[in-house]
Formats: C-alpha cells, structure tokens, sequence
C-alpha cells in the first residue's frame, strides 16, 4: 500500500480534472489494482474540518507514512511571506508543504502552477506564488534548490497547463512498484520520457511545416500554425502529439497553435498586447526558431522549402 | 442551551477550499458564515494585457468549467469588437460548454456528493448498506463507471479544442477548428456510449424518451412506481435514500433564483450584441422570486458587488462590476463582525441575494417569460411548489434533470453542423466594452471587459460559486449558502456532515470565486508584495 496525500495550493483544480480523465489505468483503477491509498484529495477525500486536521498532523508527525505527497496550484507566499493568502485547515497552505515535504518519501508537482508558478506567478504576481522548486526557469523556488525528499529525489515536476492524466497516472504507477529510479529527470526535474521530445513531434501537421504551408488564419483545415498564429510546437517539449489528449486529439490537431504551457516561461511574453495567437517576427522571420536550428540555416530551408512545396501544400488536407 | 460555535476547516469536496462556520444551539445552526481562503488575483494578472488573453487565463481560473470560462471570455470579445460570428463556430461552442457540463454532471453526483450517503451516521437507514454499495469512494458500483464514464463527454471538447480541460479553441469570430464527417461521428459515437453504458441503464433505468414524458412531479411518482428498473436505477434509489435520510427537510436558502441563460441560436447570434443577447438563447435568462411567484429577465445591469464584508478595502456600497476598485485588504484577518471572505457579495440591484445553479436554472425554464421559441420546462418548478421550496434534495434532482436534456442538445448541435460552411470569420480588433455570459454546470457565470488603447482595461468575473458562497452584503443579508445553512439540523458536531451535505447542494466551485476580484489599479498591489 503506498499512501498518497494530494493538496491544491493556488489551484484551478484543472490538474485534478485532467487526472480523472485518465483511462489506462483509471483514477479508480490505481486504488483497485496498482495499491494506491489516496488520503486524501480536495474533490475526492472523505475527510473534513478537525478530522482532516487530524489526518495531516498525523502525517507531519510521522504516525501515517506519507510515500508520495502530490502538489497540485502555485505556493502563495502573500502577503509579506506569511502565505495567509491561502489558508488550509487553519494555516496557511505553504506552512502545511513545508511540514509535510520533510516526512514525504516522493514530492511530485503537478502542472505549471505547483512547478514553476504558472499563471498565479504571472506579472504583477499578485498574491506572490512560486513553484515547489522553480520560479519559472529559476531554480530554488519554495523549497530550495538543495531540496531532496526522503526518497532522495527532487520535485519530480510534471507540469502542463494542466499536466496530461497519463503523465501523472504513470509517475505515480511507477513510484508505488518501486520503479521511480527507471526515469531520468531533465535539468527542470522533468521525467524525459514525457518531455525529451516536442509537441511538434507527431503533429499531423508536420508536412505542413516543412513545406512552410502556412494555416494563415483560423477555422482552416490545412497548413502549419507555427508560421503566423504562433504555435510553440517546436520549441516545447512535450508528448502531447505522442499521448493524444483524452485519447483522441491534441490542440495542434484540432487547430489551436501550442501555447508552450510546458515551459517555465508559460504564458509567454507575459501576453502583452500582440503576443497572444500571433508569431513574433523581425523582418518577416520568426523571432523564435526551432529549438537548436540557428537563423542562417532557417533562411537556406525557407529557400528550399518554398522552392519545393507541392502544390497540394496549400490547398485544403483535412478535408469533410 | 449554550451556543456551540463550530469552525470547519475545510469543507472539502466542493472544488476549491471552503471554510464554514456555524453557531449551532439545541442540535440547529442558528447563524452560518462561509468563506473563501484563497486569493490568486486573476483580473489583477490581466490588466494590461492583450485583449485576447483572457482566452488563455479565464479558463484556468478554474479548471473544472474552463469551456464556460472560455465562452463568456470569447462572447465578450465578440460583443467589444462586434464581430459576425458564423453558425457554425456558435454550433461548435455550445457543443464544447454541454460537452464540458455532462461531464461534470456524473462527476459532481459519484465524485463529491453521493459518497456522503456512506457515511456512518445513516447505517440504520434500510438503503444504507445498497448506498455503501454503489457509492464508495473509488471502489463502488456505480462510483467507479460514473467517475470513470465522466471522462468520455470531454472527449468531444478534445475533438474541436484538442483537449479538456484548458483549451482556448473559441475566439473572437468562431472557433479554431473546422472539424470533419469523422469528428462529428465519433462525436455521436461517444454521446452513444455514455448513454447506453450509464445514462440509461445506471442512473435513469429508462430510455431518454420515457423520462422526457415526465412533466410533473406527479408525472416523477408514477414513473418511480411504474417499473423496479426506475426505482432501483440510480437516480430512483437515491430519491428514495434522500427523502428516507431527509435531505428534503433542510438547506432552503434564499427563494430568489438567477440564471444568466445560455447556448445562443446559432441563426440567431451571428451578430452578437450585449442587448440582443436574452432574445438568441435558448435557455432563457431570467430571474425567479418564489415569495411573489413572478419570473422576469435577467440584464448584466443588474448585477451589483458589495465587499462590506470582504477582504478589499473599497468601502462599503452597491457598485456595478464594470466600476469595483478592488483593493485587497493585506491582512485578512477572520473578523465575523467584519471582514471574513475573499469573495464578495453578488446582488440584484432590486431583489438582493441570488442563488444560482441548476435549481436556478430549471426553476426559470418553467417561467412564461421570454421568447416562444425558447426551452421551457415547468417540472422542476412543479417539484419545488409541490414539495414547498428548496432543499439539498430538490437541487440534486435539477442538476441531474439536465443530464437529459442537455444530452438531447448536443446531439442537436451535431445535427446542425453544415461542414463546408466557415468555422471562423477574422474580425477587426477595436477598443470598448463587452459582456459574455453563459451557465457553467454550477450557475450563471459572466465576464466584463473593457479595452482602452489596444489592451485590456479592466476584466471583471463573476462566477457562479460568487453569487452563492458570498459572504453578508452592505445590509447584513446572509449569502445563499449561509442562508442555507441556517435550521441545518447536527447530530453530532464533531463531524458535521449535514453542513457538508449543504455545501455541496450547491455545486460551489472555490477555485473560480476566489480569483473573481481584481484591483483597479495593479500597481496598488505593489504595496503588498515582499519579494
């Protein structure tokens, strides 16, 4: 039995209902067939009041054994560090984590918010949140960079906006069979098997960009959306075109350009006026490349790439 | 008998952190306050910003109705920029907003309410160890399809937005996608799914169309007696449990009902304007005041905040969304005299407290206001004259009435789509002032922008969980649930399961109210920033 405690910090609660999605397995199926004992969980628990108080002081206390503590939201730390902007069970929610994060064997952080800030952390940031172990890019976030759990792990981060159901299922399917030490963590505490390769990777529009067959607007059913409705494709990693979304699409499929919501730096551009749904250009050139290809290469492929496009490259693809 | 005050900290399952206190005397709550413990700043975060940025941050303002957050986000910037907006891409976003509500419909019912009705204190009720059976956390019957089964209407949202939750397919305009004859057939494939593996066999025991012929709560007791499948279907035994347990005795509440109305026409909307909104919906809008039995439409300029007992320092009157100043206070203090919440207090500017949600909802389908065309019901509203108001119970049935209905929708959508006709027309962005509105599974829930300059002025968001979980207003009127709350019977205080029985009557949705009050300006806020 491996218990399993799940709190929300600075939360919308989309990580929750991203995991409930899940199918193979199921949120039920990790109870009845992988051993997972959740302790409790804001939308699914038993608990509440004094006897859910009880619960988390038993946990800081060490009488429940705490395998894996999940941290779903942004840790608000306002106003002036006392972090009584959320307030939990009569204390501030980031007073609870920092408990509960020395008894933890595993500490995972799901989605953007609980990993990097995510939108709470936003410019002004308003009620001064941060990541379990990043502030965007910047590691030390709540609980330091030197942070290591029980376990002798980091944060494993799982971010998303929100963080796919089977990124999550799978990173706790894996620690409770005692598997955790298969997974490589990238430099951002992320498991490389979910994000090692790019959205783009797997997108039904890749021909497109290769060609440089642009979808121009919206509403279209042909073309690359990286090339005016700045799509993040090919600068985020994530599987999100390998591990389709509740099974059946992702949002390059379906239309929508990739926000990047896997990076730190999600939102980008702090979504100042003009860099919401439109690529950043100088002269007509992305500022953005694909990750690793430097400007003087991307002028030689448009060249060639221009040169070569089929004529069916413009027209509709995704036809009824 | 001593008054015994009762701090709950937190509630739980209600999405989002809930805080309630109750004074309780001979086993009754005779005074209630709920309030919101978080405070994220969205509206804060978005001053500034790209008109369309709302797109992206709205819908994760709460994770469990981001396509509604999504919709009010869009149709606001529909009606700022006056774009036209094809039949198609209306088509396209009722479908994502009822595709996100039928989810939420079985989710809410197995997921955060019905695993109560395990709870020790009705072991000597005769449906007791049946309840245990179908409604364990994780493990029960009819928990495990229904929570499992909940994933699959979202999987239609994925098909047109690429992903449920957080996507921000629908723009000023229409909507990104342009789906195909597959996307709509897999469509069809999964509404098929979810009825013939739980709608029909587990939580009606019918066909659709034997329970759409119930048009009365008379018409409701025959169907119960008419066959064991009804009264043993999900649906009849927890009817049949909730009454045995009373959770039709208590949970009344304030008797005034609001409903913003939603799923706009898609030949009547192509034109969106804030004032032609109410005549192209086909769920009316409209309010409901059960002390005069009198229904009327609902306008945006109705609605007025107060934060009297609020954590913002901007005093104490009535002000419309489009004029809050919001500054939050920096030490939020639990003073029940005074200040005790994040959220504030939603009003009618003439008929004061509201409650919102599905109750709401159906109790103003059953009104004559409005257009012919548009949906009426009246059976919910029989039930709550026939049963002498509301409860806990009555508010479960409504929420569960739409699974339905709301179905039938969908499939109407699917119908209606023509696929070689535009999903998207590029608008001209421009300054102004808009409204978008619609009905998230737990209320009415609408956005206000302004845009000066080519950014957003201000963003106002008032979310249905705002209009209920709302603490005292400027004349010391208790909030919905308070109201609610209050004549709350408690068999043991120690673990108040009725308050949590109430609370989660309501569907309330913390994470979404919390975030819904911004500051005016955001450099105010510096003041109460450390880092």
């Amino acid at each position: 039995m491996v218990n399993v405690l799940w709190l929300q910090g600075g939360a919308c609660s989309g990580n929750t209902m991203s995991f409930l999605n899940a199918e193979e397995p199921s949120a039920c199926d990790l109870v009845t067939d992988f051993g997972i004992n959740i302790l409790w969980h804001p939308s699914l628990g038993v608990e509440l009041g004094e006897n859910l108080q009880k619960l988390l002081w038993d946990c800081v206390k060490g009488t429940i054994p705490l395998d894996i503590l999940v941290f779903e939201g942004s840790v608000v730390n306002a106003p002036n560090g006392t972090g009584t902007w959320n307030r939990f069970a009569h204390r501030a929610m980031k007073d609870w984590l920092s408990d509960l994060s020395k008894v933890a064997s595993f500490v995972v952080a799901v989605g953007d918010c609980a990993t990097w800030g995510g939108i709470p952390a936003m410019a002004p940031n308003p009620s001064d949140s941060s990541g379990l172990q990043f502030l965007k890019r910047k590691e030390g976030g709540f609980l330091g960079k030197d942070y290591v759990s029980k376990g002798g792990l980091p944060v494993i981060n799982i971010p998303g906006c929100p963080a796919h159901p089977d990124w999550i299922t799978q990173i706790l399917v894996a620690i409770a069979t005692g598997r955790i030490a298969d997974i490589t963590l990238d430099e951002l505490h992320r498991p490389q098997t979910f994000f090692k390769s790019f959205t783009q990777t797997g997108c039904t529009r890749n021909i497109h960009f290769a060609y440089k067959a642009s979808s121009g607007e919206f509403g279209q059913r042909k073309g690359c959306l990286f090339y005016d409705l700045g799509c993040r494709g090919p600068m985020t990693h994530s599987s999100c075109n390998r591990i389709l979304w509740n099974r059946v699409s992702s949002k390059t499929r379906a239309g929508m350009p990739c926000i990047g919501c896997t990076e730190p730096e999600f939102p980008f551009h702090d979504l100042k006026p003009g860099t919401v749904f439109k690529t950043q250009t100088v002269m007509g050139v992305p500022k953005e490349l694909p990750t690793g290809v430097n400007k003087k290469d991307y002028a030689l492929f448009t060249v060639v790439a221009k040169d070569a496009t089929p004529e069916w490259a413009e027209e509709d693809i995704f036809t009824v | 008998m001593p008054v015994q005050t009762l701090d709950i900290s937190p509630v739980g399952r209600v999405e989002g952190d809930l805080d309630v206190r109750v004074e309780i005397q001979d086993g009754y709550v005779t005074n209630a306050w709920t309030h919101a413990e978080l405070f994220r700043g969205f509206e804060i975060i978005l001053r500034g910003k790209d008109p369309q940025a709302g797109l992206i941050v709205t819908p994760r303002a709460c994770g469990i109705c981001g396509a509604s957050h999504l919709s009010s986000a869009a149709w606001a910037l529909d009606t700022a920029w006056e774009t036209e907006v094809p039949r198609n891409a209306i088509l396209g976003r009722n479908l994502g907003q009822l595709a996100e509500t039928i989810q939420s419909i079985p989710r809410y019912f197995y997921g955060l309410f019905a695993i109560d009705l395990t709870h020790k204190k009705y072991q000597h009720s005769s449906f007791y160890e049946e309840a245990c059976r179908r409604f364990a956390p994780f493990t029960g019957k009819s928990y495990e399809l229904g929570v499992t089964i909940s994933a699959k209407p979202v999987e239609i949202y994925a098909l047109l937005g690429g992903q449920w939750p957080h996507s921000s397919y629908m723009v000023p305009g229409g909507v990104m996608c342009a789906p195909t004859l597959t996307d709509v057939t897999r469509a069809w494939s999964i509404l098929e799914y979810f009825r013939t593996n739980w709608l029909e066999p587990a939580w009606l025991g019918c066909s659709l169309e034997r329970y759409e012929q119930i048009q009365t709560y008379d018409d409701f007791m025959a169907w119960l007696e008419e066959d064991p499948k009804h009264a043993n279907s999900d649906l009849g035994f927890y009817w049949r449990m909730g009454l045995d347990i009373g959770l039709d005795k208590y949970g009344v509440g304030v008797g005034k009902y609001i409903t913003w109305g939603y799923l706009p026409h898609e030949d009547k909307y192509q034109k969106p304007t804030i004032e032609g909104r109410n005549a192209a919906v086909i769920m009316k809008s409209g309010v409901y005041d059960s002390f005069s039995d009198t229904h009327s439409l609902m306008d945006h300029s109705f609605a007025r905040e107060n934060t009297t007992h609020s954590w913002y320092d901007e005093g104490n009157k009535d002000v419309h969304p489009f004029d809050r100043t919001t500054k939050p206070t920096e030490k939020n203090t639990q003073d029940f005299d005074n200040s005790y919440s994040w959220s504030s207090a939603v009003r009618h500017i003439e008929l004061g407290r509201l409650e919102t949600g599905p109750l709401a909802r159906q109790i103003v389908a059953g009104g004559k206001h409005g257009e012919d065309w548009q949906h009426y019901d009246r059976f919910i509203l029989d039930c709550f004259q026939k049963m002498g108001g509301a409860s806990i119970h009555l508010r479960q049935l409504a929420r569960m009435h739409e699974s339905v209905k709301l179905y039938r929708q969908a499939e109407r959508c699917l119908r209606e789509f023509r696929l070689n006709e535009p999903f998207y027309i590029k608008p001209t962005e421009k300054d102004g002032r808009g409204w978008g509105a619609t009905e998230a599974a737990r209320g009415a829930l609408c956005h206000w922008i302004e845009l000066e300059k080519g950014k957003i002025k201000n963003y106002q968001i008032v979310a249905p969980t705002t209009w209920n979980v709302g603490p005292r207003d400027g004349e010391g009127k208790l909030g919905p649930i308070e109201s609610a709350l209050v004549g709350t019977p408690i068999a043991d205080p120690s673990d108040p399961i009725e308050v949590g029985h109430v609370a989660r009557s309501f569907d309330s949705c913390l994470v979404c109210t919390v975030h819904a009050h911004d500051a005016k300006t955001g450099e105010e806020l510096a003041r109460f920033r450390t880092a």
